[in-house]
Parts: structure tokens; sequence; C-alpha cells
């Protein structure tokens, strides 16, 4: 339709405030995940599975999952939000501003990230394998090749490292949300001209930043494992989770009454077939992966995969190719799913689970063979929904103090974006 | 217009100012029960279909058969040829690897639904179609422009000429217009036909080339595309090279110097004989090896492999043409006493790195022909006697008493390895003489393993091994059971058969001879 059919409301309309009952489930969110977050600690100490150090082991790991299960919600956000400036996209505005809100916990994970950059300064090992000081023995590396490695998987080097990252992402995350905020009140269009044009360098640090820091954070799980796509394969599973938590949250809120008239069913739409594309890029990816190293057959590439061909988690990789591609695959492909709001939302959910099972299977086979029992997977549940908790009441929270809006209301591109159809 | 009465009336269109205008025209036009309806706007207009009531085309549907019909297909197509058709292991994959496949049929798949939306497209549009009545009123073109044309078309149902015009001119058509056939020249433009003319016959002359090539012949060389690929400019052995001063592209050692891992074992090790004893007893014929493989390793050794002379025969012909003597069974020859000193002993220490090694060699040169256990069953002689190879010789079992350490010492098999033995080729250039002695160590091992008693078992694997014998003799005796049973039955029924054929034939002459009287 004809974008003068629409009339914008006032910026200062209430529906496009943080709807009150979301906003009061901030402190209950962050308090009670807090709690759940220290509980499952201490349950993963307890009962978690190993002698020694072992507990230790599992529980940072299982912690290193809720944190990387969180932060990249947020990464994936982040770069939405980048890609949309950078393509001057119209379609997504009315949906960007959940984006730019789930970004900004980026700054507060960073504090969360404490714990992993102290364990990784064990000499134990108790989360990175290569801080062990008697790893090259132990797994019979040459000590000439294990010399190179630890040059760069050192723990000074390594917490230079995560710093750079963390604040590169930070910067990124706050200097979009502030210009989108400032929009808000001012309305200048100079603003959005400034994040477009920023937005390709900030694409390029955003790429080797996440690059970088999923071979840090995660592949260096397995030391002497690397495979030059393992960046891409977080990437695409950061990006669909991101599409999947616009998704969500966006419903939620209208379902409180917020941007109830503003998001439609075209945006749910698109988001669907993101969720979608998405959904078949992290299969190409991880599947090429899979498929170089499997074809190579070369024992230093494939232990990874063989690792988690071994004991329960070979039904988890099984699991991922029928439920974390096939299923949703199949279930996408209609544009009837996609244009029904609340199969999307369901869809959302239903994903966003599936990507904690995918980082879930990236971190734990490197602990060990098992799931860790009862307590283990107890612990581990409850520290993921703990940071989950967290991660939700700490963006609600600020979103309610500072009176962010759930719509970037002075957009320029905000008409159109209203406008938006597909067919 | 009375030229135009007795033309084939298409249909009208109306032209519209605005988006909004049209968009509530069409609207209109379809509340009113039209369905031959179409809309032209210089850009894509969201909502159009909607508003013409145009249903959602069944292209997805169409992509979608194509696509899936594209991974059976490719699916379908490895796995008959890869694991049915033509098992052939490549990269050491099983012959049906599901990763292998995934790739071609990725693309397979994206390929027919491709297919299937584009020409799935240009059939729904009913395209390619070069004209359209429609496009003789130049008022027309500015549909690329700026102005926005409903049309009706004269097959609705609905469709009176004045009634629509009327109808389209209240909905704010500003201008009418009826469709009538195209009446301008239906010939093509002479330049299209001599262009296209022209490329068929460009395109026919290679063709014809080709075509008169296949049919004569030439005493011109032939045309390589790819010289370099042709001619690799790698050196084969034998060859020329302008690059040295003697002139070959083979190079010797360069004097004094000896390859990496050669220097410190002795003649007796590269050739399996005990030289010592050798002298002793035969000075003259040990002088002659020497001085033979002493050759070889210098510059003359070409002379010295091709001249006939007993004076420089070098030991390989020697020691391979004596075993030959010895096996009277095969070649009938007069038995003549294998008198060479063979070294009794292997020279190298047997540990279990040497025998790992040893298999290893073992399994890549010998097993294809001698089979992994040995037995001389290996896949090339069991291809052999499928494609019923003439020429082909059984590989020797490797378990026959004449092959053991007491009567064939292990210098000998090192020299049959080394140098070959009647039908079999010598493998000292593929394999090193350190591996030929892993490869004989590893060979008394196989033949040990299949004489062994129990009494040669670790104790605490006896039980096991006990176990397992049992195992398969119960499986063996229930096998030849149900042969037997098979078989009795196969035998009554075909003497059933055949008691019947003979009733029938006999009923049959009885009928005969009833039916001549
Ligand atoms: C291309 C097939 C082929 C391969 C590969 C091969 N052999 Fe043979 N081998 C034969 C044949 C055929 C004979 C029997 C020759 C004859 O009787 O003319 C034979 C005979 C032998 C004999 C018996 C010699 C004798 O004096 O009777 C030995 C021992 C033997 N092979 C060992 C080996 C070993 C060890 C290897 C691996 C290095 C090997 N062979 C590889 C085909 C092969």
């Amino acid at each position: 339709m004809s974008e003068h059919t629409h009339k914008t409301k006032p910026a200062d309309d209430p529906s496009f405030r943080l709807p009150a009952s979301l906003g009061n489930l901030a402190i209950p969110l962050a308090i009670g995940g807090a709690v759940l977050l220290v509980v499952g600690v201490l349950i993963g100490l307890m009962a978690g599975p190993g002698e020694g150090i072992g507990p230790q082991r599992f529980t940072m790991s299982a912690y290193l999952v809720a944190f990387t299960y969180c932060f990249s919600i947020s990464l994936g956000c982040l770069f939405f939000v980048l890609i949309q400036h950078l393509c001057r996209a119209g379609w997504s505005v009315v949906v960007r501003r959940v984006a730019e809100i789930l970004m900004l916990a980026i700054p507060a994970l960073a504090i969360l990230f404490l714990p992993i950059l102290f364990a990784s300064w064990s000499s134990q090992g108790v989360l990175y394998a290569w801080g062990y000081e008697g790893y090259a023995e132990s797994h019979g590396v040459p000590g000439e090749i294990w010399t190179e490695k630890v040059r760069y998987l050192s723990s000074d080097w390594f917490t230079v490292r995560s710093i750079v990252y963390l604040v590169l992402l930070s910067g990124l995350a706050v200097y979009y949300f502030k210009l989108s905020r400032r929009q808000d009140e001012t309305g200048e269009v100079t603003l959005t001209e400034r994040m477009q044009a920023r937005s390709g360098p900030a694409v390029m640090v955003f790429s080797l930043v996440t690059t970088f820091a999923a071979f840090d954070w995660l592949m260096s799980l397995a030391p002497m494992w690397f495979s030059t796509m393992f960046g891409v394969y977080i990437f695409a599973g950061s990006i669909l989770a991101a599409h999947c938590a616009i998704a969500m949250v966006t419903y939620l809120l209208q379902a409180k009454g917020a941007i109830r008239e503003e998001v439609t069913v075209e945006h749910y739409h698109d988001l669907g077939k993101f969720m979608f594309g998405f959904v078949t890029f992290w299969t190409y990816i991880s599947f090429s992966q899979f498929l170089l190293i499997w074809y190579g057959n070369i024992p230093e590439e494939t232990h990874w995969f063989y690792t988690r061909l071994q004991g329960p988690w070979e039904s988890i990789s099984y699991g991922l190719i029928f439920f974390h591609w096939l299923f949703p695959f199949l279930g996408l492909l209609s544009r009837h799913v996609r244009r029904r709001p609340t199969l999307v939302f369901a869809w959302a959910i239903y994903l966003l689970l599936m990507h904690f099972i995918d980082i879930y299977w990236i971190v734990m086979p490197e602990v060990g063979p098992s799931l860790g029992g009862a307590g283990g997977v107890l612990a581990t549940l409850l520290l993921t929904s703990g940071m989950i908790g967290l991660y939700a009441g700490g963006i609600l929270w600020y979103t309610r103090v500072n009176q962010v809006r759930v719509l970037a209301v002075r957009d320029p591109r905000l008409p159109e974006s209203l406008a938006f159809e597909n067919i | 217009m009375t030229d135009k009465q007795d033309k084939k009336l298409h249909g009208t269109y109306a032209e519209f100012d605005a988006v909004d205008t049209l968009l509530a025209a069409c609207a209109r036009v379809r509340d009113a029960g039209y369905t031959k309806t179409d809309a032209f706007t210089p850009f894509p207009v969201h909502g159009i279909d909607k508003a013409l009531g145009i249903k959602p085309t069944r292209l997805p549907w169409i992509a979608l058969i194509c696509g899936a019909t594209g991974t059976c297909i490719a699916v379908a197509m490895q796995v008959w040829m890869n694991t049915i058709n033509y098992p052939y292991i490549i990269s050491g994959k099983p012959f049906f690897s599901m990763p292998a496949f995934i790739p071609v049929s990725f693309e397979l798949t994206i390929l027919l639904a491709s297919f299937g939306a584009f020409f799935g497209m240009l059939v729904l549009n009913g395209l390619p179609k070069f004209s359209n009545p429609i496009f003789t009123d130049p008022r027309f073109d500015r549909a690329t422009d700026d102005k926005f044309f409903l049309y009706i078309d004269a097959a609705d149902d609905r469709y009176d000429r004045a009634g629509v015009t009327k109808f389209l001119e209240e909905l704010g058509g500003g201008y009418t217009q009826d469709v009538y056939d195209d009446d301008s020249s239906t010939s093509s433009p002479k330049a299209i036909w001599v262009v296209l003319g022209s490329v068929i016959f460009l395109s026919m002359i290679p063709l014809l080339l080709v075509a008169r090539m296949r049919v004569t012949t030439s005493s011109q060389p032939r045309f390589h595309v790819f010289f370099d690929m042709d001619f690799s400019p790698a050196k084969d052995a034998q060859m020329t090279s302008s690059l040295f001063a003697d002139g070959r592209a083979m190079r010797t050692d360069v004097p004094g110097t000896v390859a990496i891992g050669q220097f410190d074992e002795d003649l007796d090790f590269y050739t399996g004989i005990d030289f010592d004893a050798l002298t002793r007893r035969e000075p003259v014929r040990a002088a002659h090896l020497v001085r033979a493989i002493a050759d070889e390793e210098s510059d003359d050794a070409e002379t010295a492999a091709t001249d006939e002379s007993i004076e420089t025969a070098d030991e390989p012909t020697d020691a391979a043409a004596e075993p030959e003597a010895a096996e009277p069974e095969v070649t009938g020859a007069p038995e003549v006493e294998d008198d060479t000193p063979w070294l009794e002993k292997n020279p190298l220490p047997i540990t279990m790195a040497v025998l790992e090694r040893g298999r290893m060699q073992f399994d890549i040169y010998c097993a294809t022909c001698h089979g992994n256990n040995g037995r001389g069953a290996g896949l090339v002689h069991r291809r052999a006697q499928r494609i019923l190879a003439g020429a082909w010789v059984q590989p020797s079992s490797l378990h026959q008493d004449t092959l053991y350490a007491d009567v064939y010492p292990d210098g000998k098999m090192f020299s049959t390895i080394s140098n070959g033995i009647r039908k079999m080729a010598g493998y000292s250039s593929q394999i090193n003489a350190r591996d030929r002695w892993a490869v004989v160590a590893y060979v008394r091992a196989l033949q040990a393993s299949q004489n062994a008693t129990l009494d040669d078992l670790p104790v605490d694997k006896r039980d096991e091994i006990r176990k397992l014998q049992a195992e398969v003799k119960q499986r063996l005796e229930e096998q030849a059971e149900a042969e037997r049973l098979k078989a009795e039955q196969a035998a009554a029924e075909k003497a059933e058969a055949e008691a019947e054929a003979e009733a029938e034939a006999a009923n049959g002459e009885a009928q005969a001879a009833e039916s001549s009287d």
C-alpha cells in the first residue's frame, strides 16, 4: 500500500514503551537467575563428574555454555543492526530497536566473562586444556609443535585478546545504540547517514572479532584441533539465534500491548524467511566443516568429530541434523507458516532451544565422554537458565530504568517499514 | 473505427494517473466479478495481487517438486553408480558414503528447483510471447514510465465492450481504449534473419571441420590443445636432457655418496646371500656377483644389466634363475639343487615394530595378489578369475611346505621379493631393503599363524579361542545341515518334475497314436 495511508503515532505514544507487565519481571528474573546460577555452580562443583579438578572443569565448561549462549544472541543482534544499516534496509526498522536493546547486553556480558578469564589463568587447565602445563606430555604432542602453539594459546595473550574483543564489540554496540536513541529525540537524518557510513568498517571489525573470539573461546577447548570455518560456524548459529530472539521478543512485546500496529504480519514473514534461510546457512556451514574433515580423514582433524560420535554425544550429533536442520527446514518452508506470527514465535522458541543444544554440543564433549550424570546435567541446565534469567532480567531492567522505547520512532525509514509489504 | 469492426477484439484498458486510483479500481473490478484482468505499472506495486483477486501462484509447488526430484535423482544416481554398478574405493571411503553424496544432491536439488522456478514461471506466464496487441497503442508505452493501466480481457464472461468502457471511466480511468488485433506487418525485420542466419552458419563451421577431419586422414601431427599436458616437461626414465653435459635425464648418485639409510648395511643385507660362505665355496661366482652389484651402482649399471654374458650377469638374474630350476613341478625342468648359501636368518631384529612395518608393506604390495592371509586369493587373482584371464598364474599360497623357513631360507624369500620369481615381478624398486626384510619377517609370522596350535598361544587367550572355535564349528555344521536339506529338497522336486514330464510325454504319445489312427 502507499505510504501515506499509515499515520505515524506521536513519538511518546505509550505503546512504544516497554509494557509494565514485562518491566516488572526485570528484578525477579535477574535475582532468580542469579540464584539459579549460584545453585548451578554449587551443584556442578559438588556433583560434577571426574576426579581432582574434574568437577571444576565441568562447571566452568557448563558456565561457558551458558555464557556463550547468551553472548551469541547479542552478538547476532549486533550483526543484525550493522547489516541493516549496511544495506540501508527499510523493512526492518520496526524491529531494529528490539535487536539494539538485545545487543546492548554485550558490555554487561563482558562482566560475566570474568570467570572464564580467571579460569584461563589456571595452570591446571580448569577450562582450557592448553593452560595445563603437562598437556603436551600427557597428550603426546611433540614438544616443538607445542612450543609454537602456546605462543598463541598463553593465558596472558588470551587475556589481551579477549579484552580487545569485548572492548571492540561493546564499543560497536554502545555506539550504535546511542546514536539510534539520540535519533528518537532529535530525528536527525544525519545520524542514520553516519551509522550507515560506519557500518561497512564495523562489519569488517565484527567479522574478524567474531572469528577470533570463536577460535579463542570455543575452538581452543580442543587445543590441537583447528578448523578455519569455525568462526563462520559460530556466527551462523548466532545470527540464526538473533533472528529468533528478535521474533520472539517482538511477539511478546505485542502480546503485552506494545508496537501492535507497527509490526505486521509482513515483518514476521521476513523474520521467518531469515530464520529459514539461516537454518539452511547453519547447516551448510556445519556440514561443510564436517565434509572437509571427513574427506581429508586426518587424525589431527577428525578427532573433534570422533569425540562427538562417542557415547551420548553421538545421538546429539545426529539429533542436530534432524532437529536443528531437517525439522525446522521443513517446518519453515511454507509461506503460510511464516505469515502466521504465532507459528513464527513458536519456531523461534524451538530454534533458540536448538541453538542451546548446538553450543552445548560444541563445548561439553571436550570435558569428557559423558553428559556428567544427573548432577552434571542438572548443573548445566541450572547454569544456563540462571544465565538466561540474568540476561533477560538485566535487559528488561535497563530498558525500563532508562525509558528506552521499543521502536525507533524517528528513524527516517520508519514510514517505509510501516508500509512494508511482501506481496 | 470502421476498419476495426472486422478485427478481433481482445479487450479494453484504461489509464490511471496514480497508484491509489488504480488499486481502488482494481478492487472494484474484482468485486464486480471480473476475473480475466491485468494491471500494468511502471514499478512493482505491493498489494495489487490482492486488489485484483489474483490467487497465490502455484510456482512454489512446482519448485518444491522439482527440487525434491533433484534430490531423489542425485541420491539414486550416486547410490547406483558408487554402491551398486561400479563399486570403486575412493579415498578409502565406504561405497555407500552419504556425506560424499550430499554436495551433489544439494547442487542437483538447487539446479532442478531453479529450473522449475524459471521454466515454471515462463509457462505460467505464457512466455515467451513476442508481441501483445496491447502494445499497438503508443500511449500504452507509458506503462513503463508514469502511468498505470488496468486491462479487462474480452474473454471474460462478463465482458461487454460498451459496459466495460463505461465502468472503467467511472472508476477514474482518464482514457480508455479497446485493444484490437495488431495489424502491423507480421514479418520480422530482415536484419534479424540475416544475423540469425549468419550465427547459425558460423557456428556450423567448427562442426563441419570436425566432421571432415573425422573421415579424412592427415599427415599432419595431431593438434594439441594443452601441449604441456600431452607432453609433460618432466623426464621419464631413459630420456635425454640438454641440461647435463652427458645428455642423460636420469642422474646417477654423486660419486662417494650413499643414499640415506643405505650406508651401514653390507652386501648380505641387500642380496639375502651369505657372501662369506659363497666366497669360500665358489670364489668365482662370488666375485662375479660382487662386481655386478658394484657395476650396477656405478655409472655402468646399464651396460651391466643389458650384457647377456655370464661375466656381468648380476645377482638378481642369477638368483631369480636358480629357484626356477628348483621348482620342477611348475616348470618341468630337471631338478637342480639350489646351492646358493642363502642367509638363514633375518638380519633385522624381530620386534613388534618390524612386524607391524612388514604387515603394512605386505598389505600394500603383496596382499593384492596373495591375499591378506597369504593363501593366494587376493583381489587381483579373484578378478583375473572373473574375467577368465588366460595367461594368469595363481599367486602361490605362502603356506606351502616348500616355502617354510626350513627349506626356503629367509634370504631366499628376500631374493624372491627383491627380484621376483617366474611370473611374479620383483619389488626392489618399490620396497626398500629394510622393508623387504620386514616383509619376510611378517610372512614368517603369517605362516606361523596358519599352523599354530592352541599351545602356541598365551594361556589367557586359549579359552577365548576355544569358544570361538566351538562357535564356528557349530555354525558350519548348521550351514552344512541346511545345505543338505536344501539339496535333498531340490532333488525331490526335480525327481517329481521329471516324473511329471515323463507322464506328460507318455500322454502325448498316446494321444498322437490315437489321432494318427
Ligand atoms: C601381481 C601379483 C603378485 C604380487 C603383488 C606379489 N606376488 Fe608373489 N607371486 C605371484 C605369483 C603369480 C606367484 C607364482 C609365480 C609362478 O609360479 O610363476 C608368486 C609367488 C610368490 C612366492 C613363491 C615363490 C616360490 O619360490 O615359489 C612368494 C614367496 C611370493 N610370491 C611372495 C610375495 C611377496 C612377499 C610379495 C609382496 C612383496 C608378493 N609375492 C607380491 C604374484 C604376486
